[in-house]
């Protein structure tokens, strides 16, 4: 939409006046459409404005295709995945515990002991009544949480509750968690406090 | 003026799709940055910096230090990598024969030219890389296929660019790396080599202090000023001070006399070795390189 310039034809004296015109349609158009293919370019190879996303990657996608997916971080992800699915719920997403639900796992002696046989022996088994956890006495009832969880899972979400949230104790490997199991063999009965003291760490 | 209404939209139009795009877009992306995790620990990053480093900022910017150095490693790719580290009771020619042989696996034909590049003359040195590109599913397979037989691999995810290649860092510097730092010194002219690891290269507080002191004496043909006047020359008393600097004979004062830092160097030493960014995070991910298990 431009003011352009023409001989006016009705005065006839040749002054030229500013008129309107109206710019043609295609061109719009060709604009609009230009603008709005280029906008899908620029957002589908800067992965659509993610944060995480920094060239040279080009999607979240791709950025998780080069997420090292061994050893230790791979364990811990997936500890989180199943900690938050199962365990966050009672023990909280920050481990932190809630109160009348379940006791903190952030700074607990039972979650940073050296060894993990008395730790590992709590979700394969479960824990009923009276236990002390940092000072603080609780009373209630965990159910076998772990029993059902494959040995790799149960093995990621511990070494999770162990170096998370500034604990920093050993790693548990699915081999560990495949041989306290075969040792408890087919104890179903929830473990006291007492009973869990009298194991090894 | 008759057109003045329509200047003034389009203008508002011009300046607003800026703002929009230039301030508002950026704010919503990252203006919420918070401390991320570290890949494989629980770790925070990045770390708070200690009192002294962070008024050493403040001497880096006041001193021009950003007119010659950049801080931001660039990232011009990324690969998953997987390596042969332990041959098992496999010989390599065997076992060239059977990785050759894995090739016929649909999800594999893409990368075999170059797994059997890749194995042409291997005599059994270790570690073997087997694979290098940009699927992650040819690593995993290959790990499977291999820890089947009892070959150990080890997969790794590296960061690629010349900034890497020359030892500037283990990947791209990202917005989350300059979370404490105000004003964030980028810095756009390399004369000297950039700082972003710097941390890293050279951790050591007395190294940077002679280095600022005088450059030539630890870096050879160093063609970085001298800074001393951030240091005191000063005649040794009764015993030398505790932090006078060690220099070569060359560089030294006068019999006599010592080199001592003033607050202000120290902070800048304080801030440049707090400068790293080695860790791996979500949106620059690598496999960090750690001391065997």
């Amino acid at each position: 939409m431009s003011d352009e310039t023409k001989p006016c034809c009705s005065s006839g004296n040749g002054e030229p006046t500013a008129t309107r015109s109206a710019a043609p349609m295609w061109i719009i158009v060709v604009t609009l459409v230009l603008l709005f293919a280029g906008a899908l370019f620029l957002d589908s190879h800067s992965g659509w404005f993610d944060k995480n996303v920094y060239a040279p990657y080009q999607s979240a996608t791709q950025l998780e295709s080069f997420q090292p997916k061994s050893g230790a971080a791979a364990a811990l992800a997936r500890g989180k995945g199943v900690y938050e699915s199962v365990c966050g719920i009672c023990h909280g997403s920050d481990g932190l515990g809630k109160p009348g639900q379940a006791p903190a796992l952030a700074g607990s002696e039972w979650v940073t002991t050296k060894g993990f046989d008395r730790l590992a022996h709590i979700p394969l088994a479960g824990v009923a009544g009276a236990i002390q956890v940092q000072g603080k006495d609780w009373n209630l009832n965990m159910a076998a949480m772990g029993a059902a969880l494959p040995d790799d899972d149960l093995a990621a979400v511990l070494t999770y509750i162990r170096v998370s949230w500034g604990n920093k104790a050993s790693a548990v490997t699915g081999d560990d968690i495949k041989k306290i199991r075969s040792e408890m063999g087919k104890t179903s009965s929830a473990y006291s406090a007492e009973q869990l003291k009298a194991m090894p760490e | 003026m008759k057109t003045g209404f329509s200047v003034f939209l389009a203008a508002l139009v011009a300046f607003g799709a800026s703002w929009l795009g230039l301030v508002y877009g950026p704010l919503q992306q990252l203006g919420g940055a918070k401390e991320t995790t570290v890949l494989q620990s629980g770790d925070k990053w990045p770390a708070q910096r200690t009192g002294a480093a962070t008024l050493g900022l403040q001497v880096y910017q006041g001193n021009g230090c950003a007119a010659c150095h950049t801080e931001q490693v660039h990232q011009t790719g990324a690969a998953n990598v997987i390596s042969i580290t332990d041959l098992g009771s496999h010989k390599a020619a065997d076992l060239r024969d059977f990785i050759t042989s894995l090739m016929v696996v649909p999800e594999l034909m893409n990368c075999s030219n170059a797994v059997t590049g890749n194995l042409a003359g291997w005599n059994g040195e270790l570690p073997k890389v087997l694979y290098c590109g940009a699927q992650d599913t040819v690593v995993s397979l290959l790990g499977d296929k291999l820890k089947a037989v009892g070959v150990k691999t080890e997969p790794r995810v590296i960061a690629t660019g010349a900034d890497i290649a020359r030892g500037w860092g283990t990947r791209q510097s990202v917005a989350a790396d300059y979370l404490y730092d105000s004003p964030v010194p980028l810095g756009s002219l390399r004369a000297g080599p950039d700082l972003a690891a710097i941390g890293v290269r050279a951790p050591d507080l007395n190294w940077q202090l002679e280095h600022l002191y005088a450059p030539r004496s630890v870096v050879k043909d160093s063609t970085m000023p001298a800074f001393r006047y951030l240091f005191t020359v000063q005649k040794v008393g009764a015993s030398p001070a505790p932090d006078a600097l060690v220099l070569p004979r060359e560089f030294a004062p006068a019999d006599g006399y010592e080199v001592v830092p003033t607050a202000e160097a120290r902070q800048l030493a304080a801030y440049l070795v707090s400068l790293k960014n080695n860790v791996p995070l979500y949106e620059a991910p690598f496999t960090p390189i750690t001391a065997a298990k």
